[in-house]
């Protein structure tokens, strides 16, 4: 053991000259993570700064004063322009609209692999397809669709129309509709990749196909399912051109639409402008951070052979 | 416990021919039951539907006196070990084993109970806690065994399970599945391309080919008394040697005209052989059967000839010896005290009451189904 362990490590002189090896591909990797980091660092910045600070110098000048620094443009954006009602709002439409695609994108995808039923290719093709539709080429008819549909009651709780347009569960609606075909194929691919052998296996053990989906392939799929929460999550965070159009009304507003419209009222206000920025991408940054582990993770080193 | 009844059983894929065709065949309770042939011979799919993983096309599976063709797998009282051992990753070694009695709603204290038998048996105590993936290859398919066994189940199935093991892990496995099979007094259906597999484990073996059963039967008849040369070279290692030639008649009796040699028959073949006089046929002499002359073991009745040696593998315990005459090529297991160098001739005998004879056109054996040779 003691001698495999010196030959790995090897003398002090062989250390030395591997970190010499890589110091270059080190080097020239911090570099690039700064630099790309540098707008990011700079908002972050900028967001704690004075508003007089923020149009008379750079934000780099806020490194060399870090006591000037205040949240006191944190508090004028969340208590004063709405934005803690923004981010409340974009909670409601971001959560269910990732659920409900992760949710039915795994049972279609589960049937797309497993099943057998007659025009399962057809069908999936069919749903491959909508993949290449522009989303900016449905937004007539689909406010057209809502407009003719809408139920005008008040929804309670949440605020708006039970549905139509200025209508969460309309908003969720088309989220998800956004979302499904891009959800189901990542899932149905993952899912086909499983090994069969585990799935009959489990069937001759007396599973279902309700106990093998939540036995397991959701345990199974945990990568491709936390990868595609986060795309789903981030792409509706994210989304301002479906909230514009389907949501109009400020007070069901997320926050991607509020900046903009702070961005018009407010143009050169850049410390508010910041900030508001800042807590729009708090989230997502937690979200990844949550669940980037399972990127990492090969959690099926071991079922099959050795 | 239970037989298991194929009543002209075919599975058709929608391909060229049938996976498996009029599959028919009774396998007694207790029976350790071999399918072998070559990969696409239609055994795993035969395999499969027994376990409720294919439909069958037509015709019937009973297991016991239940006709199973529209019982759920789940609901036939099987157990499956896979070639890949299909172990739940994401599940420690006792979930794994456990899985099919909690769906099942067996008592918890009953399930631990039976997992640590289980266990025991297969001495995977130690590894209980353990995912998959920190098992050896080894580990792994005892785990499947166990998976298997902790639920008692009429028959068990098993698919190619050695085929990823290393070749030592493979024999002491081998030894194990025999002695769980005299343990459990269970029904065994094991599906394997390796005839060393089915001849040492096997009460009694199928050989298929083409979705066709070619032959059942004990290892040593299969051995000894093939119905077609397809069984004769697919069973025996290496396997047996085919001469084309005709059969002759003189004087001194019946012989065998073959290319470069001739092999006189011993006078109780005669009935068999004589109608077959002046017509084709193939000679299947297996290796261990073609004798160094020196070597011979005293009382064989042989036919002598020489032949030139192309290669020989010394083995140890015996010489594996490549030889040629005239155009053919073909194997003697010799005695490893023989000196046989590449490009001598070497004087050879073949126990001549040993030699199988087929039927040119139909590879059919010629004789009767009784033995008309030696058992071994």
């Amino acid at each position: 053991m003691a001698v495999t362990t010196q030959a790995r490590r090897g003398s002090p002189l062989d250390v030395l000259r591997r970190f010499a090896q890589r110091l270059p591909v080190h080097v020239a990797l911090i570099f690039f993570a700064l630099l790309w980091s540098i707008p990011t660092i700079a908002l972050l910045l900028s967001s704690f700064r004075e508003p007089g600070d923020v149009v008379t110098s750079g934000w780099w000048n806020a490194i060399t004063h870090p006591l000037d620094l205040s949240l006191s443009n944190y508090e004028d954006v969340l208590n004063t322009r709405d934005m803690d009602r923004a981010f409340i709002n974009s909670l409601i439409i971001t959560v269910p609209s990732t659920f409900f695609v992760v949710l039915v994108a795994a049972f279609a995808a589960y049937a797309f692999a497993w099943m057998q039923f007659p025009g399962r290719n057809a069908l999936f093709i069919v749903m491959v397809g909508l993949l290449v539709v522009p989303l900016q080429m449905t937004l007539i008819p689909v406010l057209r669709l809502y407009t003719d549909l809408t139920i005008d009651v008040d929804m309670p709780i949440l605020g708006g129309r039970v549905f139509g347009t200025n209508s969460y569960i309309g908003i969720w609606m088309a989220h998800a509709a956004y979302g499904l075909p891009f959800a189901i194929y990542l899932l149905r691919n993952f899912f086909g990749s499983l090994p069969r052998d585990i799935l009959e296996s489990a069937y001759i053990d007396g599973a279902s196909d309700a106990g093998i989906f939540f036995r397991l392939i959701i345990p199974l799929s945990m990568p491709a399912i936390a990868a595609l929460t986060i795309f789903q999550f981030l792409w509706v965070w994210n989304d301002l051109l479906v909230s514009l159009i389907l949501l109009g009304d400020p007070e069901l507003a997320p926050m991607t639409l509020k900046v903009s419209s702070l961005v018009s009222s407010f143009g050169t206000q850049y410390q508010l402008l910041t900030a508001a920025a800042f807590i729009s991408m708090a989230l997502p940054l937690v979200i990844f951070f949550a669940l980037q582990r399972y990127f990492v993770q090969g959690i099926l080193a071991g079922s099959v052979k050795g | 416990m239970a037989e298991v009844r194929f009543e002209n059983v075919t599975k058709d894929f929608g391909g060229e021919r049938p996976a498996v065709k009029d599959f028919d065949l009774q396998i007694a309770d207790k029976e350790f039951l071999v399918l072998v042939g070559p990969s696409g011979c239609g055994k795993s799919t035969t395999l499969r539907m027994l376990a409720g993983l294919e439909e069958i096309t037509s015709g019937r599976i009973y297991i016991g006196d239940r006709l199973v063709n529209d019982v759920a797998a789940k609901d036939r009282d099987i157990a499956m070990v896979f070639q890949s051992y299909a172990l739940y990753p994401h599940m420690s070694v006792f979930d794994n084993m456990a899985f099919g009695l909690k769906l099942r709603k067996v008592k918890k204290d009953e399930i631990r109970n039976r997992v640590e038998v289980a266990a025991r048996t297969l001495g995977i105590e130690e590894l209980l806690k353990r995912k998959p993936r920190a098992l050896s290859g080894g580990q792994r398919q005892r785990v499947a065994l166990g998976r298997a066994i902790v639920r008692s189940p009429a028959v068990f199935l098993f698919d190619e399970p050695l085929s990823n093991l290393d070749a030592k892990l493979r024999v002491q496995t081998r030894a194990e599945i025999s002695k769980l099979h005299l343990r459990l007094g269970t029904t065994f259906v094991y599906v394997t391309h390796d005839q060393v597999e089915a001849m040492t484990m096997a009460t009694r073996i199928v050989v298929m080919k083409d979705g066709l059963i070619q032959q059942v039967g004990t290892p040593s008849e299969l051995y000894d008394y093939p119905t077609n040369m397809f069984v004769a070279g697919f069973i025996g290692s290496p396997s047996m040697n085919f001469f084309e030639g005709t059969v002759m008649k003189d004087d001194g009796g019946l012989f065998l005209d073959l290319p470069g040699f001739q092999l006189p028959l011993p006078p109780e073949r005669a009935p068999d052989i004589e109608a077959r006089a002046g017509k084709p046929i193939v000679a299947g002499v297996r290796p261990e059967n073609i004798h160094a002359r020196e070597y011979t073991p005293p009382g064989t009745r042989t036919a002598e000839f020489e032949s030139e040696v192309e290669v020989a593998e010394l083995l140890g315990n015996e010489t594996i010896a490549h030889l040629s005459i005239g155009e053919e090529t073909f194997l003697a297991r010799l005695d490893p005290r023989v000196q046989a160098r590449p490009g001598e001739k070497l004087p050879l005998a073949i126990d001549i009451e040993r030699v199988q004879i087929f039927d040119r056109e139909s590879e059919e054996r010629l004789g009767e189904a009784k033995p008309t040779t030696k058992p071994a």
